[in-house]
């Protein structure tokens, strides 16, 4: 079914709805111009709205995220599309883009949906929960998470059984399995990508036995563990449900490392494994939390004390590269490591490992310019043109970058990169205006 | 009275309820005189319990509101557009903390955080009962930035917000602009000099025409604020008139009979008392330096536009907003610190790449050839037994980066660097990478055992026991020990007392929220950008003055600026005028109004914070804070104590 695109116009189109993107939208849209925050995904916030507690304030990450979206959410200069891709982004000349969105379709008429759950309630569909990284399930029909933005409900068209039952338990009749994904055709001044990063997928480490082992989880599967939101009421290894009382961490997982082709460092890993291990050492005071590091580089306002709080809170620090990791029958794992100390190869035993992975690109803008050709850095990062000077600006004049775009960043980094940007784009829209 | 008050009860996702038996709060408060409703919610902030509030309000027709959640920090704001949405004055919801004061601090005790989260909510409901309908304050707004320290941070933030049209004063303390950036040669990782970046920076503002850039010039007084700030700032003379010869400026210069170390090169080299800044001066004006001029009058005689008895003006801006870009300090090592002024050839950070950048093809320091650098990290950065707990950041990049660019401008160079444990995060990891390559050493000692600078037969040398090789001890002779020093404060740096910017432990300044809010402060309309919040490297820098720039536009982009008005009255019939509540203020909103029947206590409503300081301090009870009267504490306090 195909429909002529409807047609819009915005003063900047955000791409990315994460805290990069929403600081960005608010900064823009405070100033009286108008502004579309696009997100791929079925909520707005981004990663930051999946954390625990952030480093070195230990603040609730959702508590404070989501003052944020309600702001964004409630903007009058602000509209916000979630489930929405861009196809297309063409500059026109230097005083406007031409871009197309596509919003794919939910299924489910947004303006009815109250969020009761209902239609998750019939559903009798199971599948593997993408929010919670896979650790519990989730419905064919279903709400991402109670803290969504907007909180409405999807169908999962992909594992949907079309057993109507979510459409009868609808108390507001606002399942459509007739709702087609709809063209939007944008004119808009200026662009910002803020289309963050990726998690460095550690099954690409073989030796540690990722996705192998049951209980290695990766630092994301730990920040779920331990967040309001979380799947289970407590810390538990997912092999066996066992509450671990010997807990290790891998630092620089796929983080300077030429062997998996990211040679940076990922600036926040050393930080929020620090955080995990003081939430563990409050959620299960019994455990013994091991950290395995090259270096900590808690380089931040403030973090250079946190680590100092680790390590008093008894904390084990050991310096020295994990080399692999073995399971044991009874689902343990064994760490063998240089233990730079020793001078040794060492062996030791944990019952639950948290990788804690890197930050690699979000390379998914790349392919939106068409003839403008989109630069990368030599780590595959968008190419920042004049660094130093305006650190926000793509090699396309008029496209500006906040956030973890550009590389890796902290939350207080990825809001100034933010502010740059839509300062920038400010600039830009009044410049050409002219 | 209200008599239609609707009640929500947040389980905030278990945050609340694993410890308060919100039900039992539920049931504790529904018969409470007013309350025609009570709802538990699993988040009271999501869409659809504000969605759910709204009906509520505008179908029951409720007349007052209490949400029983997280600090009011977190969402009162919200709260607050929800009862506007529907239609109510947003002074009628009231905030009671049940979860940074009840189940979190209370989470061994569940019934007796369920008894206080009971109590709170009962005197909610009771201050909701008394609460009044107010408006929002309306000021008029100067449509004017006042941007403190030249900089690249400050410039680039005034560049920023000339180009959206707003007025602009930039004013920098020094006769010259450029701040550290200035001082400093190849930049990281553009190769890019600071001299090249601040002349790009210093064109752009003098291209802007609504920037006024004042040299020599310091903030001191502030009367106003947010919205209208009147800054007083005295602008010190440069004793030399503009249209001067440059040949002869030359002549009187070197005629100079006062020879002083030269700051721009962190006192490596000399200048003079009349003196320019080179390389990277702006504006291209010299200056005299009175501090140091003895008045010989040699100058004089050369030139004539040399005049010893300029004088200081002061000018009043009125602006709506300031943004601090005061910068930092290199931290200035103590002596006997690392052998520092114990040894001679023991220079810091700083002044190495001054050395760097004033050398060709071979290394001099103090007529010796240095071959041998040895770099010791962590010098005034986190001290185990110093006040600088902190990381300064851009150190660990700055010191190898500058390494590199040494070994490629002097080629017979070794490198020995002496670390605890070398920090250079994100992409900026590939230059540690690329020093090991090329053969550059580093060590890593024990946060307790410092390497130590001794001399062994007139040579120098540098003992650490090193943490990477099994803690060996190992000895390097060096020619030149560099400590790497890292950024301290501004020294007298007077803004922060005009402005009454709040420092953190570190002694920076201070943000609102660290996470969130980095570049505002809790002095509306102040934003802080650059390394006066804390260390920085260039990028982060210029993120933050933009961060920063596009906060003040907010302000002054508007001609009106809505404000709280939680702020004192003073009722002028009870007044006595004794002062103790000026005494009292913290933030200098109050004043002495002299009437032509008497002297009163006036409070300037834009500058008070509602902090209630003055209240308890007035003794004969004349000061009110809206929305926290008296009838109202006293209701509160009255339920809390009722049910002990």
């Amino acid at each position: 079914m195909t429909t002529q695109p409807e047609k819009l116009n915005f003063d900047v189109l955000i791409i990315g709805g994460g805290i990069a993107g929403i600081e960005a939208a608010i900064n823009i849209a405070n100033n009286g111009f108008k502004v579309i925050l696009a997100e791929k995904d079925l909520t707005i916030g981004g990663k930051m709205l999946l954390l625990s507690k952030v480093f070195p304030t230990l603040d609730c990450s959702a508590c404070i995220t989501t003052p944020k979206i309600s702001e964004a959410d409630r903007h009058p200069n602000i509209t916000i599309f979630t489930n929405t891709e861009i196809t297309s982004i063409e500059k026109q000349d230097a005083t406007y883009f031409k871009a197309n969105l596509v919003k794919h379709t939910r299924f489910v008429e947004e303006e009815d949906c109250t969020g009761c759950q209902l239609c998750e309630e019939a559903c009798p569909v199971v599948v593997p929960d993408q929010y919670q990284y896979g650790m519990v399930g989730r419905k064919a029909a279903y709400i991402p998470f109670n803290i969504a933005s907007p909180r409405v409900a999807t169908i999962d068209i992909d594992n949907c059984i079309l057993c109507g039952a979510c459409e009868k338990a609808c108390p507001t009749h606002c399942i459509n399995f007739m709702q087609a994904d709809k063209n939007y055709r944008l004119i808009v001044k200026s662009v910002i990508v803020a289309t963050g990063f990726k998690l460095f997928d550690a099954t690409k480490i073989q030796r540690y036995q990722y996705g192998t082992a049951k209980n290695i989880i990766n630092a994301m599967q730990m920040e779920r563990l331990l967040a309001p939101t979380r799947p289970y009421n407590h810390v538990i290894r997912p092999g066996d449900g066992r509450v671990p009382d010997k807990i290790a961490y891998v630092l620089c997982t796929g983080s300077r490392d030429f062997t998996v082709g990211n040679p940076i460092c990922s600036q926040i890993c050393c930080m929020y494994s620090l955080k995990q291990a003081q939430l563990l050492m409050g959620a299960l005071p019994m455990a013994d939390v091991t950290i395995y590091y090259i270096s900590i580089r808690s380089f931040g306002k403030g973090f250079e004390e946190f680590y100092e709080q680790a390590k008093s809170m008894g904390i084990n620090f050991v310096k020295g590269k994990i080399g692999n990791i073995t399971e044991k029958e009874n689902g343990n794992l064994i760490l063998r490591y240089e233990d730079v100390a020793s001078g040794r190869l060492k062996e030791s035993e944990h019952d639950l490992v948290v990788l804690s992975v890197g930050v690699v690109p979000n390379e998914d803008a790349s392919s939106l310019f068409g003839d403008a050709e989109w630069k990368q850095d030599a780590f595959h990062f968008p190419l920042q043109k004049d660094l130093l000077f305006n650190p926000s600006l793509s090699n396309i004049n008029g496209i500006f970058m906040a956030g973890t775009t550009t590389g890796p960043m902290d939350i207080p980094d990825a809001i100034l990169s933010a502010g740059a940007a839509s300062m920038e784009a400010i600039q830009y829209i009044q410049k050409t205006a002219l | 009275m209200k008599q239609k008050i609707g009640v929500y009860i947040c389980h905030c996702g278990g945050n609340i309820s694993d410890y308060v038996d919100v039900e039992k709060v539920r049931q504790a408060v529904i018969d409470e005189p007013g309350v025609a409703l009570v709802e538990n919610t699993m988040f009271a902030c999501a869409d659809s319990n504000q969605k759910k509030m709204l009906d509520d309000i505008k179908q029951q027709q409720l007349d007052g509101v209490v949400v029983a959640s997280c600090s009011p920090k977190l969402h009162q704001p919200t709260f607050q557009s929800v009862v506007e949405r529907a239609g109510l004055n947003k002074y009628n919801y009231i905030h009671a903390n049940i979860r940074e004061q009840v189940s979190w601090p209370h989470s061994d005790d569940k019934a007796g955080a369920t008894a206080k989260a009971i109590q709170l909510v009962k005197a909610a409901i009771a201050k909701v009962r008394l609460a009044e309908s107010i408006e929002p304050m309306q000021i008029e707004t100067e449509q004017a930035v006042l941007v403190v320290g030249a900089g690249i941070a400050g410039m680039k933030a005034a560049i920023a917000l000339a180009k959206t049209g707003t007025q602009v004063y930039l004013i920098e303390r020094e006769h010259f602009i450029g701040g550290r950036i200035a001082q400093w040669d190849v930049l990281c990782t553009t190769d890019e000099t600071g001299k090249e970046l601040v002349t790009r920076l210093y064109n752009e503002v003098k291209a802007c025409k609504n920037i006024v850039l004042f040299t020599g010039a310091e903030m001191i007084e502030n009367h106003g604020s947010k919205g209208n700030f009147k800054i007083s700032i005295r602008i010190k003379p440069r004793y030399i008139q503009k249209h001067c010869n440059d040949g002869r400026l030359q002549k009187a210069i070197e005629v100079c009979p006062v020879e002083i170390e030269d700051e721009f090169n962190f006192n490596i080299t000399k200048r003079k008392a009349i003196y320019h800044n080179f390389p990277s001066e702006y504006p291209h004006a010299a200056v005299i330096d009175m501090e140091h001029c003895t008045r010989c009058g040699e100058c004089l005689k050369i030139c004539d536009q040399i005049n010893l008895d300029q004088e200081e003006e002061r000018l009043e801006l009125k602006v709506g907003s300031i943004l601090v870009a005061t910068g930092f300090d290199p931290y200035e090592p103590v002596e006997g610190e690392f052998g520092y002024q114990a040894f001679d050839n023991v220079v810091t950070l700083p002044q190495f790449k001054r050395l760097v950048a004033n050398s060709e093809h071979k290394l001099y320091w103090k007529g010796k050839r240095v071959r041998n650098i040895g770099y010791i990290y962590c010098v005034g950065s986190r001290q185990t037994n110093g006040d600088n707990k902190y990381c300064s950041r851009y150190c660990c990049t700055s010191t190898i980066y500058a390494a590199i660019k040494a070994g490629e401008k002097i080629k017979d160079l070794n490198h020995f660097h002496f670390t605890r444990g070398i920090r250079t995060y994100g992409k900026q990891e590939v230059l540690y990478h690329e020093a090991s390559l090329q053969g550059q050493l580093f060590f890593q000692s024990p946060d307790d055992d410092l390497p130590k600078v001794e001399t062994k037969n007139s040579k120098t040398i540098i003992k650490v026991n090193d943490l990477l090789s099994l803690n060996h001890s190992i000895e390097t002779e060096v020619d030149l020990v560099v400590l790497v020093t890292g950024m301290v404060p501004r020294h007298n740096n007077t803004v922060s007392e005009i402005l009454k910017i709040p420092k953190g432990r570190d002694h920076f300044f201070n943000e609102i929220h660290m996470k969130l809010r980095p570049v505002e402060t809790v002095i509306d309309g102040v934003s802080i950008a650059g390394c006066c919040q804390g260390p920085k490297n260039v990028v982060e820098s210029i993120n933050s003055a933009l961060s920063a720039a596009i906060k003040c536009y907010s302000l002054v982009s508007q001609s009106h600026l809505q404000v709280e008005p939680i702020v004192a009255g003073v009722d002028e019939q009870l007044c006595e005028w004794c002062g103790l509540c000026a005494d009292s203020c913290p933030f200098d909103a109050i004043h002495m109004s002299q009437t032509p029947a008497k002297q009163t206590a006036l409070v300037n409503e834009a500058v008070c914070k509602g902090c209630g300081m003055c209240l308890p301090v007035c003794p004969t009870n004349a000061i009110q804070l809206n929305t926290y009267s008296d009838p109202e504490i006293e209701s509160m306090i009255q339920t809390l104590a009722s049910d002990l």
